[in-house]
């Protein structure tokens, strides 16, 4: 699945790695949860094509983001707008229909990020107003609100769950037991900080104030976890910096960061492969790059990604999709 | 949202957008008196800590002076990155002297600051501006028209941009242009903007309003634009900012009038040309789009006058105003709540007043809450337009499967002013490819699965092993696919039987004690021994003979005591006493002579006596105990125990000897041969412990030393499954692990198809489960099993790529699906995959089978007739189904695979089972209706059949009363179906008609080939296209079938039913007859299959006895069939019997509340509520509840019927806080209403 990112001129794209659906189709949801429908020449196709998709109602604001939830809990979507709404979307009999509006927050929501499926429906949204908001389904079309107030002075641009699975559980969890989730994620902020937030007694609490970026970071992704007991984020951010923080302790206390590159312009988006072994690092020079760590822990630029055309090594198998 | 505040009134400049952290210089005034009036001048700069959330700014470094400013700038001239503090700080006095600082030696409190001073001007400085091209420039404007150009390296003597500008005035605002760099503006309060061009060295432009009242305050150029630029006024009379461009000089381009008061100052951020401070006499500071006029953003201010204006260059959402009161605040145009703060500001207040409030929260202290201001509002509003900082440019994301989708903006820099409208924007996915090798490898692997050339595999793997190691596992493994594989493992141990026979034939010449001697013995078959002790049988026995006479001495010595007990028979001291003579051989012969159980007591006692290096090895081999050796032989000896265990093992006792001298070797042995234990593990043929025995030994993480893993056991496994009678599914749970980590390297290297062949079929681990449904939906299908179990209203598929595109190339199928999707809609129990579904193949069937799903599937097979002979006529849009039903299985390989499914259902006759593919199309019109409750198929099977007296002896009908004659009765000849079709025909049309629009079920089919060429995802797929294909029309035409056959269509009324039927058949009777006829009864399979193939061939089956359920007949009648009743009846499945009592209890519980419920809300609820709970009703019949849940509903039942709705209640919850959402969020709600209302009305 992808999830969708507009920016005012249109709309971006943000895919994350939930699930991967058609392609089509995830441009027609585009258009049902769209601001401004995006400019181009085949969009009365599309929207002719879903005439039951019109949606009754939009976000007033371009939407940033938007998120799949897992398909265990239906077709449901997230979207965050610059219009300080975060909606919940359902898809119920082919029409996709608003499920929850949250206005809680006061300024540009710009990252949504649904928990992983085993916390159950949890989203967590990332707003200019500083805050992030934590949204958990409590059956019967309620939801519950739980908000960190400043967690990032005038802003936070970006939330990225944990995986489920405890750092190292794997191995010795037997299977069929309950295994004890700590749910933690990662939020990036106008303050330059990298904040890691754990729940705790039902509270959230800032666990780790991780510092290295001396501008906005601008996204931050917790690799999905691949059975080592090692936990990991990337950051990039305004000043042209890409981190790769790593934490080896299960307690989750010790951080260090590791210098993935200096860009010469703002990354804007990094993105973990399933594997979480290729990071993508989008710059601000419209070049997206693949990151892969060598065996001596040394992070190398494996390509560039040039316009899906699959001109390096690393990417085939172009395709390209006109908006 | 005010961010911070520093009282002092001062001038200000924010650090360079370089510096980090990010600073804010400030210097007193000159302008105004701070409140004590004093005359003392100070630079200070502040540290902009946005982690701090309280409202003081921090103070870094403060030194006096012995000016005021003017104007203070920070300019970025030799900045060194990595330094911490850098730049210079550029001042404008009052005395007409500029003075420039070093920020850095300030914040160290070093006083020695100044870098250096000039005094050139003559009067106050009261405008500057840094080159932002050459940083090392820097203008500066005074009284007299006085504008100098500075060097920061030369700064001795400035430069004049041309003559002064007549009349002489003051110069208020001055600015380089943000595009050009020799491009420099000055203005003053007259209103007059003079530009200079510096190559030239001379003004080049004048600009002035003609009404002359503009007094200029401001001076800002176009960020982007080199032409234009702003001037702001300070005249109430005119609060204006003017937009001009240079190119039009006559007017101003664009007049912002939203002040009501003189402008004292704008700031044109550098980060969005859109956003354009301004600050005024009217107290207000507003933020606008210069190039529209909009305002954006208005600040709540304090009603104090804002005289300076600053952006922060680094961060771009702030900005900081100096106010006449003797304030400085810094600001974040991005709104948010300050309520944090000021709640912080309250603490603060209720702290320096001693601890008034006992508590310390600030509350008891209603009135100091807001001191002095004017109730700013808690939450501040963004901008009304985003700005352009937050907007992403450019982004790229992995997805499932190695994808990587990438977008990007065409143009990252756009003419501002121009509507961004028509641009193209593009999304690229690519395939993320970076394990090329892996994947190569992972194909041979699959080739030569499926070509089963394992022996040639494994030979080409020999013939590339670089390691010694790795050569010998693959030849074991080879070996498990060649004849006698016992022998050819001991070749590979080293052992041949050829050479063996050489060396015991060597070995024979020489004396027999060589034998022994002869540290090869284990060579030796155990018959050798034996030929061995029979030889010196014979030896004895030709020596006896050949003596004449011999001695039988009795002495008192050994031999005579031998002797003495040989003559009285006791064989036992005989051979106790050669033992104890050390004469073994005697000793063993006499042992032979005194029975086995002597002889095995013998042999003990000689092997307990003797003790050569091989002893033991005989022993075992005498004894036939290889566990002995295999548990206690030297693990360097591991290869001779395994030689031995393959020569004499049974094959009973094989498989375990092999693991445990596996196990030993792996716990016991050093690296090395932990190693070797592999291969111990091969040649028992026992996959999981070679799984695990490998990933110990190896590093599994790199994708190719996992590949070597797989490749090994995927071999493995093979030969096992052909060796041995194994379930080829069973998977052990680290095996599992291994290939559901193998198949997500294949998912995310894009290979999915591949992933979900290897990916392991019946287990339920989650993340397997989980997994499969990935790889499923990657391919673009829903994946069956979790559909059904899904509640109702989520499984309508979300169309699917291609529908649309394919959407009037194949009209015929499209409708088709559309019928079936509303089909399925009307049933709410749409379980039919899923009870067909659980494993791989089953999926089709279900689909296309009558059988159980005869609610919605009849119509399908019996369209493959009509479209077939019929291709115009209208029920050719029938024949869509049938199209669907063969699109599901895919590609054509397919097809074979859903008629054998078929088969499956069709239990009733030997026979009819050949016929099968038919009987769709006899049967569900027909057979449909009468049986609502009969899942079951083999009624309908009979009439497919050609011949009536089979039909009947096989039919079980389930309900035979519910069956209506016509449908019983397929014998009537052809022409008397006709008949009865031609009344139909109306109803017949109306079926047709309301289906339109096409599907893409056809082509969408042809995208799947991999996962049916494997076959695993046969089952899979179906659904997945036919709900694709249905659910787009569903909306339009679902509902109207229902109002108009129902009430013809129902079950009950027999003979109403009979003139239906006949409906379907009436288009198509002239022409359908013929074919029908000659078809017979010899129907293979094989004729069946063309037919779904292709609409435009003509069947050449059907017989005769058929024609009531003729082509065209079926179709009508199935489809309307299928629309008019209620669904349910004809699909379900009964409850489980254990289980009836749910329903019946809930319904009579809702029936009592409904009886006592007074108002029609609660009624509706009710209502709603009997109607929602058939989703339990359907998760009771498809069993797919955990035992938990329904446990827990029993519990609530056995609570309902004690009245005890509270505990029912209770019991709901703790069901509810258990279980898995998904599985119970579809009636779980409402029985939760249903317990609350039978509560509150105390039924």
């Amino acid at each position: 699945m992808f999830g969708i990112v507009f920016n005012g001129n249109g709309f971006v794209w943000q895919s994350y790695p939930i699930f991967h659906l058609g392609f089509t189709r995830i441009l027609h949801i585009i258009v049902s949860v769209m601001y401004r429908p995006p400019v181009c020449h085949n969009r009365n196709a599309f929207l002719s094509a879903f005439p039951n998709n019109v949606v009754s109602c939009r976000h007033e604001g371009p939407v940033w983001q938007v998120a799949w939830a897992h398909p265990m809990y239906g077709n449901i979507l997230a979207s965050c707008s610059y219009d300080r709404k975060v909606i919940i979307w359902k898809e119920e009999n082919g029409t996709w229909e608003k499920t929850y509006e949250y206005t809680g927050h006061d300024s540009s929501v710009n990252s949504v990020c649904w928990a992983p499926h085993d916390y159950g429906l949890i989203l967590a949204c990332g707003s200019s107003d500083g805050a992030i908001s934590l949204l958990s389904y409590t059956g019967d079309g309620q939801w519950e609100v739980k908000k960190i107030s400043n967690a990032h002075t005038i802003g936070c641009n970006a939330v990225s769950w944990a995986p489920a699975v405890v750092p190292g559980s794997l191995i010795e969890q037997p299977s069929g037991q309950k295994p004890n989730y700590i749910k933690r994620f990662a939020s990036g902020g106008c303050d330059n900080l990298v904040k890691i937030w754990k729940e705790e007694d039902g509270q959230w609490k800032e666990e780790q104030k991780l510092e290295a970026h001396s501008d906005w970071v601008r996204d931050v992704a917790w690799a999905p976890s691949i059975g080592l007991p090692t936990s990991t984020i990337a950051s990039c951010s305004q000043d042209g910096r890409v981190f790769i923080w790593t934490c080896d302790d299960a307690s989750g206390n010790s951080w260090s960061p590791k210098l993935l590159h200096k860009f010469n312009d703002v990354v804007w988006h990094v993105s973990w492969s399933i594997t979480a072994n290729i990071l993508a690092v989008s710059g601000g020079d419209n070049k997206v790059t693949l990151w892969k760590e060598s065996v001596d822990g040394l992070w190398a630029c494996i390509s560039d990604v040039n316009k899906g055309q699959g001109g390096v090594s690393a990417v085939t198998e172009g395709q390209q999709n006109e908006q | 949202m005010k961010l911070k505040e520093i009282d002092l009134t001062a001038m200000q400049a924010w650090s360079p957008a370089q510096q980090h952290p990010i600073y804010l210089a400030t210097g007193t005034s000159a302008q105004q008196l701070d409140a004590s009036f004093s005359t003392n001048a100070s630079l200070e700069i502040f540290e902009l800590d946005l982690s701090d959330p309280s409202l003081d700014m921090k103070s870094c470094a403060v030194i006096s002076s012995s000016h005021r400013y003017h104007k203070l700038i920070w300019g970025p001239h030799s900045m060194t990155a990595g330094e911490s503090v850098s730049g210079v700080l550029i001042a404008g006095g009052e005395n007409g002297n500029v003075i420039l600082y070093d920020p850095a030696k300030i914040l160290v409190g070093n006083s020695e600051a100044i870098i250096a001073q000039k005094d050139k001007h003559t009067g106050p400085v009261r405008a500057l501006d840094v080159n932002m091209f050459q940083t090392n420039l820097v203008a500066s404007g005074a009284n007299e028209s006085e504008i100098y150009i500075w060097d920061l390296n030369n700064f001795a003597t400035p430069m004049t941009p041309g003559a002064k500008t007549q009349p002489l005035e003051d110069i208020s605002c001055i600015a380089w242009n943000r595009q050009v760099q020799h491009i420099l503006a000055s203005a003053s309060p007259s209103g007059r903007a003079t530009v200079w061009d510096l190559r030239k060295n001379e003004p080049i432009i004048k600009v002035s309003d003609h009404n002359n009242r503009m007094h200029c305050s401001g001076l800002a150029w176009h960020p982007d634009v080199a032409t234009q630029m702003v001037l702001a006024s300070e005249d109430d009379r005119l609060p204006v900012i003017q937009m001009w461009d240079l190119r039009f000089t006559s007017s101003p381009l664009r007049v912002l009038e939203s002040h009501t008061r003189g402008i004292l100052a704008i700031a044109w951020s550098m980060a969005d040309s859109e956003l354009l401070l301004s600050c005024g006499k009217d107290a207000k500071i507003l933020c606008s789009n210069p190039n529209t006029g909009e305002v954006l953003y208005e600040l709540p201010t304090n009603m104090q006058w804002c005289f300076d204006i600053q952006w922060c260059p680094r961060n771009p959402a702030i900005f900081s105003a100096a106010s006449f009161d003797g304030r400085i605040s810094t600001y974040s145009i991005m709104g948010g709540s300050t309520d944090g703060l000021r709640q912080k500001h309250v603490d603060q207040l209720s702290s320096s007043f001693g601890n008034l409030d006992p508590f310390g929260t600030g509350q008891p202290l209603p009135p100091l809450q807001l001191p002095q201001q004017t109730a700013p509002q808690s939450v501040v509003l963004p901008l009304k337009k985003p700005p352009r900082w937050i907007r992403r440019p450019v982004g790229a994301s992995f997805s499932f499967g190695g994808k990587l989708v990438t977008f990007e903006n065409a143009k990252p820099q756009q003419q501002p002013g121009v509507d961004q409208q028509p641009q193209h924007h593009y999304v690229y996915v690519s395939q993320v490819v970076t394990e090329k090798e892996f994947l190569a490898r992972s194909t041979q692997l699959q080739e030569a699965v499926q070509s089963e050339g394992f022996v040639s595999y494994c030979q080409k793997k020999i013939d590339m092993a670089q390691a010694d190691f790795e050569r010998n596992v693959w030849a074991f493994l080879k070996v498990n696919f060649e004849e006698d594989s016992r022998a050819k493992y001991l070749e590979l141990l080293g052992y041949r039987k050829d050479d063996l026979k050489n060396k015991v034939s060597v070995a024979e010449s020489c004396a027999c004690v060589k034998y022994f001697v002869d540290g090869f013995i284990c060579q030796v078959q155990p018959c050798i021994i034996n030929v061995f002790i029979c030889d010196n049988k014979q030896e004895t026995e030709d020596l006896g003979s050949a003596r004449k006479t011999f001695n039988i001495s009795v002495s008192g010595d050994v031999d005579g005591l031998i002797t003495q007990a040989l003559l009285t028979g006791n064989f036992e001291s005989a051979v106790d006493l050669c033992l104890h003579d050390n004469r073994m051989a005697d000793a063993i012969i006499l042992a032979i002579a005194g029975g086995q159980e002597l002889l095995s007591r013998t042999q003990e006692k000689y092997f307990s006596k003797i003790q050569s290096k091989i002893t033991r090895l005989i022993t075992a081999v005498v004894t036939k105990n290889w566990k002995e050796i295999v548990q206690s032989c030297d693990l360097q000896n591991w290869r001779e125990a395994l030689a031995a265990v393959l020569t004499y093992a049974r094959p009973d006792e094989f498989a375990a000897l092999c693991d445990l001298l596996g196990n030993r070797l792996e716990s016991e042995g050093d690296s090395l041969l932990r190693t070797q234990a592999c291969l111990c593990y091969i040649c028992a043929g026992n996959v999981e412990k070679l799984v695990a025995c490998w990933s110990k030994v190896q590093d599994g993480n790199s994708p190719l030393s996992l590949q070597d893993l797989i490749e090994k056991v995927v071999i493995l496994r093979k030969a096992v499954q052909l060796t041995q009678a194994v379930d080829p599914n069973a998977v052990g749970a680290l095996l599992a692990e291994k290939m559901s980590q193998y198949a997500n390297l294949l998912a995310a290297q894009g290979s999915i198809a591949a992933a979900l062949t290897f990916l392991p079929a019946n287990t339920d681990q989650p993340n397997i489960v989980l997994l499969r449904d990935r790889l499923c939906r990657a391919q673009g299908e829903l994946p069956a099993g979790q559909e059904a179990i899904r509640a109702p209203y989520e499984r309508q598929p979300i169309p699917k790529d291609r529908a649309g595109p394919v959407v009037g190339q194949v009209p015929g199928p499209q409708t088709s699906a559309q019928q079936y999707y509303q089909q399925v809609r009307i049933a709410p129990t749409v379980t039919t995959w899923s009870n067909k579904t659980p494993t791989a193949l089953p999926s089709h069937p279900p689909a296309g089978c009558p059988s159980d799903t005869q609610g919605d599937k009849p119509p399908p097979p019996g369209f493959i007739m009509p479209g077939a002979v019929n291709p115009s006529a209208p029920p050719q849009q029938a024949t869509s189904p049938s199209y669907s039903m063969y699109s599901q299985a895919g590609t054509r390989p397919a097809y074979p695979q859903t008629y054998q499914s078929t088969q499956q259902y069709s239990f009733g006759t030997g026979e009819t089972a050949l016929y099968q593919p038919q009987q769709p199309i006899a049967a569900p019109a027909s057979a449909s209706y009468p049986s609502p409750a009969s899942n079951t198929n083999p009624p309908y099977l009979p009439t497919a059949h050609p011949v009536p007296s089979s039909l009947y002896p096989g039919q079980p009908q389930p309900s035979p009363t519910s069956l209506n004659p016509a449908s019983s009765f397929p014998l009537p000849p052809s022409g008397a179906s006709f008949q009865h079709g031609r009344p139909g025909l109306p109803a017949t049309s109306v079926a047709y008609a309301l289906p339109t629009g096409p599907t893409g079920t056809l082509p969408a089919a042809s995208d799947l080939p991999a996962s049916q060429r494997t076959g695993l995802m046969a089952g899979i797929d179906p659904p997945a296209l036919n709900r694709t294909a249905k659910k787009k029309k569903v909306p339009d035409n679902f509902m109207p079938p229902v109002p108009i056959t129902s009430p013809i269509m129902n079950p009950l009324a027999d003979p109403q039913a009979q003139t239906q039927q006949p409906p379907a058949a009436p288009v198509g009777t002239p022409s359908f007859q013929p074919p029908q006829l000659p078809a017979g009864q010899q129907a293979p399979l094989g004729p069946y299959a063309p037919q779904a193939l292709g609409p435009g061939v003509v069947p050449p089956t059907t017989f005769k006895p058929r024609t009531e359920g003729a082509p065209g007949a079926p179709i009508g009648n199935a489809m309307q069939h299928v629309q008019a009743l209620p669904t349910e009846k004809i699909t379900k499945k009964p409850i489980p019997e254990e289980h009836l009592i749910l329903k019946t209890t809930f319904e009579a519980l809702i029936q009592r509340c409904l009886l006592s419920a007074s108002d029609p809300q609660t009624k509706r609820k009710l209502d709603d509520a009997n109607k929602r709970l058939e989703f339990l009703y359907d998760k009771l019949r498809e069993q797919t509840l955990s035992p938990a849940i329904v446990s827990g509903l029993h519990s609530i039942v056995k609570s309902i019927e004690t009245r005890n709705y509270v505990e029912g209640l209770n019991i709901h919850m703790h069901i509810v806080s258990t279980s898995n959402f998904s599985e119970t969020s579809a009636f779980m709600p409402v029985l939760k209403v249903v317990l609350i209302q039978a509560n509150k009305l105390g039924v």
